[in-house]
């Protein structure tokens, strides 16, 4: 794939709050996304491209604060979300309808700011509506007792990791759904990942604290089973925090990206080898600011990274080089985020959450 | 021709001692705001014996994120309230120790004030006055070391760990100038020893020999201040004791939290039971422009076992009523939430908190509007909660100092104690 024709199929617009998760749901074209308030909406998107703007179907309800981030079965039957509000919610994608709809207006937030500056000649936009039902979780996993960061799949799904802002670790069983195991890291976990096998996680660290000598940051790789750490990365990325990991589905990289709010363009993609924990390469060039997530490509010979300067990038693992740039800086030190990156199965299509308030969907062929 | 003044002509050879310390280089300035004019108010705010703590949020904390908040709002953040043990008083989540003490704060939820940024508001809420006034004022320390601080004491009157003020003791003179100290105890180099105790007595002796012989052909003030300075240093060696904390420290880490401002915090609590008048606290740091949850969540880790344990400990030391105890920082944070997922400065309604010194606890005063974007009721100036510091360790708001010839308040013209909070 040379992704030369990639371009923007649809922005999806939400403005009710910053969308902070996005992901495709199984093998199809359905797209969740989930925001700072706690709702997820769902996509219908069509196959192909279309001029038309695809609307929501439907808004999933329980969340009380903000969709850190959503995954689905491979088999697109359960869609994921962990959130701030402490809990992982289990939603069944293929339930029957639900009975209850609500109406939304999807550009609300855009029309309250023009209207409050019309007297400067803000133009207010005609509203965009959308019908959505209601649907309810399927199952509630309450036992985390702090935000729940990150949470990540073994490459069959039958374990499911998640990590919380108390340090606390949960290896859950998950056709079951039940807890496995647990233990605890010294800081909060921000970032956390599954290898392939399930046998191996890496989970990173922090301790946000400025100008302190309690400020902590730190990236292990552990031993599933026994809870153990088997490798401290940390020497390689003094004293930065990694916002993103992610494990190839072969098993053979690791990748990790440096997150908060980072100096200039050092929110680069570093990739490791699981197996010895040393470094491969750095990808370049890093995201001004920060980098805030990263996925690999179906195709295994890419990968994709959003940070906190509006843009995705993609990169040839082979050689390590940017081979596309989506989206543009919006101008100044500090304008937005691109909070969460997704890829349909196919590799066709690629989302990601965007701060300003909706979902850019990119088609990649 | 006497050498100095006696104390009960002016001020003491102590007193003078301590500012001739607080300045490296011995540096004395005319006319120290008139200190004898005042010697009546002092005597009366010393009878009373009150002390203060003040813990400084160096950057500014949020007032939405802490005691002013707004869950649901679109200012609101993802943090949520909690109740206190004072019905109708909610704070933040992760301050669970302070909920659980809320009958002793007094949160002002009103503060409205002019200093924008850190300098100008550092010193603003250090003085109650702006920067950008001609006159030195000073800090609210050297002004309680001057009407709370014993000058016969060995200690010093105004103690400061960490970020804290950036004035000193401004037109006082520099008798009050602040003396700074590490968090952990860690003193400057100055009170280190260089031997034994014996060759320190003796060394001390050969030097006042030398420096008396010297003085019988050379009398001037710089001199004497020299001397003095030094021999205030020797006192202050003496009592360093006090600022050792490492016994108390190995059974109260666990309550105040093992950090830099947990040590700092129970450094005051011992300090004020020690006899000084004034200890500041910094912690850093607040100024959260990016990622303000993250930063505020991880500095109320820090704050919220500190800042609780040192309320219990001066309670149950019988210590609370008469150690007023002030929280805040010099701005607040934009209620708006900007794309950094940060706050900025925010002066035109944020909050601050008082507790002891006979504050009256467990109540909310003023109110900002439903955004927090503005103050709906009982605006309180810089002014005013100085005022209402001063008033309630018996300093009057109002004393009245001299520049040269120009008189200055200890507050300004139109400002006034909260006199519901003032027991």
């Amino acid at each position: 794939m040379t992704f030369d024709k990639a371009a923007l199929a649809w922005h999806l617009p939400w403005d009710a709050d910053w969308v902070t998760a996005v992901t495709f749901v199984g093998k199809s074209r359905t797209l969740a996304a989930g925001n700072s308030l706690g709702e997820i909406l769902v996509w219908d998107l069509p196959e192909k491209p279309t001029t038309e703007m695809p609307k929501p179907t439907r808004m999933l309800v329980g969340h009380s604060n903000v969709v850190s981030r959503l995954r689905s079965s491979a088999d697109g039957r359960w869609l994921i979300s962990s959130s701030y509000d402490r809990t992982i919610r289990v939603w069944d994608m293929q339930a029957p309808a639900g009975k209850e709809s609500v109406d939304l207006v999807l550009n609300a937030r855009t029309i309250a700011d023009a209207e409050a500056r019309k007297n400067n000649g803000a133009k207010v936009p005609p509203p965009i509506p959308a019908k959505v039902e209601k649907r309810d979780a399927a199952k509630v996993l309450d036992q985390h007792k702090e935000w729940v960061g990150s949470f990540s799949f073994n490459k069959d799904q039958s374990l499911m990791l998640s990590g919380d802002d108390s340090g606390e670790l949960i290896l859950w069983n998950f056709p079951q759904m039940k807890e496995a195991s647990r233990w605890k890291t010294r800081n909060w976990v921000y970032a956390v990942a599954l290898s392939p096998d399930g046998s191996q996680a890496v989970v990173t660290e922090r301790r946000p604290l400025v100008f302190d000598s309690a400020r902590q940051a730190s990236v292990k790789l552990w031993d599933t089973k026994a809870g153990t750490v088997i490798k401290n990365l940390e020497a390689d990325f003094k004293g930065m925090y990694l916002s993103a990991a992610e494990y190839s589905a072969d098993g053979k990289l690791l990748a990790l990206g440096r997150g908060g709010e980072c100096d200039s363009t050092g929110g680069k993609i570093f990739l490791h080898n699981p197996a010895d924990g040393k470094r491969i390469r750095e990808l370049t060039p890093g995201h001004l600011s920060g980098l805030t997530d990263l996925a690999f490509h179906p195709d295994g010979r890419h990968i994709a990274s959003s940070g906190r300067d509006t843009v995705i990038r993609l990169f040839d693992l082979t050689d390590g080089k940017m081979v596309k740039e989506l989206g543009k800086g919006r101008g100044g030190q500090f304008k937005d985020w691109i909070c969460a990156l997704s890829f349909t199965a196919d590799g066709q299509y690629l989302a990601g959450g965007d701060m300003a308030g909706g979902v850019q969907v990119y088609t990649l062929a | 021709m006497k050498k100095l003044c006696s104390p009960t002509e002016h001020i003491s050879r102590r007193a003078l001692l301590k500012g001739t310390l607080g300045t490296a280089a011995g540096a004395m300035v005319a006319n120290w705001g008139g200190v004898f004019a005042s010697r009546v108010v002092a005597a009366e705010a010393k009878k009373r014996g009150k002390k203060c703590i003040l813990l400084w949020m160096n950057g500014g904390a949020s007032q939405l994120d802490t005691f002013d908040m707004k869950p649901g709002r679109p200012t609101g953040g993802p943090f949520r309230p909690i109740a206190s043990n004072v019905t109708g008083i909610q704070m933040c989540e992760y301050l669970p120790k302070m909920a659980a003490i809320a009958d002793k704060l007094a949160i002002i939820r009103s503060m409205k004030t002019q200093s924008p940024d850190h300098p100008d508001g550092i010193y603003h809420m250090h003085t109650c006055y702006k920067m950008s006034e001609r006159t030195p004022h000073p800090e609210i320390g050297a002004m309680i070391a001057r009407y709370l601080g014993d000058p016969n004491s060995d200690l010093p009157s105004f103690v400061r760990m960490g970020p804290t003020g950036n004035a000193g003791s401004g037109y006082l003179g520099p008798q009050y100038e602040p003396f700074n100290i590490g968090r952990d105890g860690k003193m400057p180099n100055f009170t280190g020893t260089q031997g034994t105790p014996e060759a320190e007595t003796r060394r001390k002796e050969l030097l006042k020999f030398v420096e008396d012989e010297f003085v019988k052909e050379h009398h001037a003030q710089p001199f004497d201040s020299h001397r003095m300075a030094k021999q205030r240093a020797w006192r202050l060696v003496k009592a360093r004791e006090v600022f050792d904390i490492t016994k108390d420290w190995v059974t109260a880490k666990e309550r105040y939290g093992d950090t830099d401002f947990g040590r700092g915090c129970l450094m005051a609590r011992k300090l004020i039971e020690a006899g000084v008048p004034f200890v500041e606290v910094g912690h850093d740091n607040y100024d959260s422009h990016a990622d303000n949850f993250v930063c505020h969540k991880a500095n109320f880790s820090q704050l919220d076992p500190a800042w609780s344990s040192l309320l219990n400990d001066l309670a149950e030391r019988g210590l609370l009523e008469d150690t007023l105890v002030v929280w805040m920082g010099e701005v607040g944070r934009t209620p708006g939430i900007n794309n950094r997922a940060g706050r900025d400065h925010y002066i035109r309604s944020w909050s601050t908190v008082l507790a002891g010194g006979g504050i009256k606890g467990g109540q909310l005063y003023g109110e900002s509007d439903i955004d927090g974007k503005d103050v709906k009721s009982n605006p309180v100036t810089e002014g005013d909660l100085f005022a209402t510091i001063y008033k309630t360790l018996g300093i009057d708001p109002r004393v009245k100092h001299y520049v040269g010839v120009r008189p200055v308040w200890a507050t300004p013209e139109d400002s006034g104690p909260i006199e519901e909070l003032v027991g």
